[in-house]
């Protein structure tokens, strides 16, 4: 075989082995997309395993096998979640029907502050404002309070599913995790093997710190805003820190939504100044806490991303997935941005 | 009955594992290290096929780590400007158990010093830093021994290396008193 005619013949070959490499991993990506479940359950998994799996090496440095290293993490965490709801869970419910029950008057409650704010403002623009305002606020959320309770048992068998799902496919992740992706890896031509190789190591110890410093940071943000709302007596803590510490989340704006909930509840309770500055503060110090302490020590390493990015590729999120999307978009954002960022520098720095 | 390549293609996986292991305990890196830690090392690697002709690593590339020989040939060149033009010279001819680019699995950005080219049919056991992190991660004393080993390499390559230089400016110094006599 003559010298072109083989440059010809591994060029079809590379060609071959890149479309089959892209080929499975658009096959895999379209399974997690179209399947029910599988993109939140396989989130939830890939969040398990980056939390478990410096638990997992800890121990096999022990000298105890991977199987058994990962079958006594997961049994432990398992059991540290069942032990969990078994706390939160009563709690969790009565608080649900504690604010079912008490929606009506939380309604009328907000009517009133918005005849109040309705008066106010017809003082001010007379004539110009001729909108009812507060029969249009009462009727869209009275039927989005329905609409909220009415999809909470959908959402509970749907979250009993995820979380059967999640750490399934987090426990193989952390097994054999390494194997697949190694498998992967070998459909890979030879040419660009140690740059793909590398960028995969970087992506997934940047994707680790980001998810590790994460969910530390939402969990102490979390736990110190249920300790303060507790100090200072105020109804639904434990549900009000949970819905903190997920909206923690979302950079810049998190911490705001978060305390949208609390704050209606204290005006529509007719809440005194003090209670609502002590509210104030409870919220406040969780995110001097957050911002003095945890983001320079934990959450230091994660990508930074500019402000103005944050904000598109929240509103990005949003529109496509909603909540979830406001949440995801940014691990996502900083994962592309890693892969470009490496990618970039490989193809630059070397001489090819 | 049976054709005998099935059970050649059944039992291949298996002996392929058998052939990574052997190849690992006869290379120099791996030596020192047990059974057990030589099957988390074939866990861990990438065995690579390349074609005649097939060019593993150029000159100048980011390169991320080593490579031993499972079965073939390689041939290794350097390329060297010249103020007329760029020529290529043949530095060494590595075959079975011999391993090359050691270099890049320690140090950070490493460039390749010299271009890698599979000569016929070869098979190479690729072992690269983020393996290297992996094992020190999940079993620090077998890294520690796998990185020993690879730090002593270096340093007998480093003797080689002073020694050749202090023998070239030895010649050069015989060189220039004889162009001064």
């Amino acid at each position: 075989m003559s010298l072109a005619t083989r440059q010809l013949h591994l060029k079809r070959i590379n060609r071959v082995r890149l479309m089959a490499f892209f080929t499975l991993l658009f096959f895999l990506i379209a399974c997690v997309l179209v399947v029910e479940n599988l993109l939140i359950s396989t989130l939830i998994g890939f969040v398990i395993a980056y939390l478990l799996g410096p638990i997992v090496n800890h121990f096999e440095r022990r000298g105890v096998d991977r199987l058994w290293s990962t079958l006594w993490t997961f049994f432990v965490f398992g059991s540290l979640i069942i032990v969990a709801g078994v706390f939160i869970f009563p709690n969790l419910s009565t608080a649900l029907v504690g604010l079912q029950q008490e929606t009506p008057s939380y309604i009328s409650g907000f009517s009133k502050l918005i005849s109040s704010l309705e008066t106010q403002a017809r003082g001010l623009f007379g004539s110009w404002f001729s909108m009812d305002l507060n029969e249009w606020v009462e009727e869209r959320l009275t039927l989005g309070m329905a609409s909220f309770f009415n999809h909470i048992p959908g959402f509970i068998k749907q979250l009993l599913m995820v979380m059967l799902l999640g750490p399934f496919i987090a426990f193989f992740m952390v097994k054999d995790g390494r194997k697949i992706l190694r498998q992967l890896l070998a459909l890979i031509p030879n040419h660009i093997f140690e740059t793909a190789l590398s960028l995969q190591h970087q992506i997934n110890i940047q994707i680790g710190y980001f998810v590790r410093a994460r969910l530390l940071e939402a969990g102490i943000v979390g736990a110190v805003t249920w300790a303060g709302l507790m100090i200072i007596g105020f109804p639904f803590s434990l549900l009000l820190a949970i819905f903190a510490a997920i909206t923690n989340l979302i950079p810049y704006i998190g911490p705001l939504i978060g305390l949208i909930p609390a704050l209606t509840i204290a005006l529509v309770n007719s809440s005194s100044n003090f209670e609502l500055l002590l509210l104030f503060l409870v919220y406040l110090i969780a995110q001097l806490i957050d911002a003095g302490l945890l983001i320079p020590f934990f959450v230091a390493r994660i990508v930074n991303l500019h402000p103005l990015t944050v904000i598109i590729v929240i509103i990005a999120g949003a529109q496509f997935m909603g909540v979830l999307g406001m949440i995801i978009s940014i691990p996502l954002a900083s994962t592309l941005k890693v892969t470009v960022e490496t990618l970039y520098r490989h193809l630059t720095e070397s001489r090819l | 009955m049976m054709h005998p390549s099935f059970w050649t293609n059944l039992f291949r996986k298996d002996s392929k594992e058998k052939d990574v292991i052997e190849a690992l305990r006869n290379t120099y890196i791996f030596e020192t290290l047990n059974k057990r830690e030589l099957q988390l090392v074939s866990q861990t690697i990438h065995v690579r096929e390349y074609a005649p002709g097939e060019s593993i690593f150029s000159q100048g590339e980011l390169g991320v780590g080593m490579y031993i020989v499972l079965k073939g040939k390689v041939q290794i060149f350097v390329r060297t400007q010249t103020a007329e033009e760029e020529e290529s010279s043949f530095v060494a001819s590595l075959g079975d158990g011999d391993f090359f680019g050691e270099i890049s699995l320690i140090e950070n950005n490493s460039r390749r010093t010299a271009s890698a080219l599979a000569s016929v049919e070869t098979s190479l056991i690729g072992f690269f830093k983020p393996d290297l992190m992996e094992i020190l991660d999940r079993q620090p004393s077998t890294g520690g021994k796998i990185v020993l080993r690879v730090a002593e390499v270096l340093g007998r390559r480093l003797k080689e290396t002073t020694s050749r230089i202090s023998e070239l400016k030895d010649e050069l110094k015989v060189h220039n008193s004889r162009g001064l006599a």
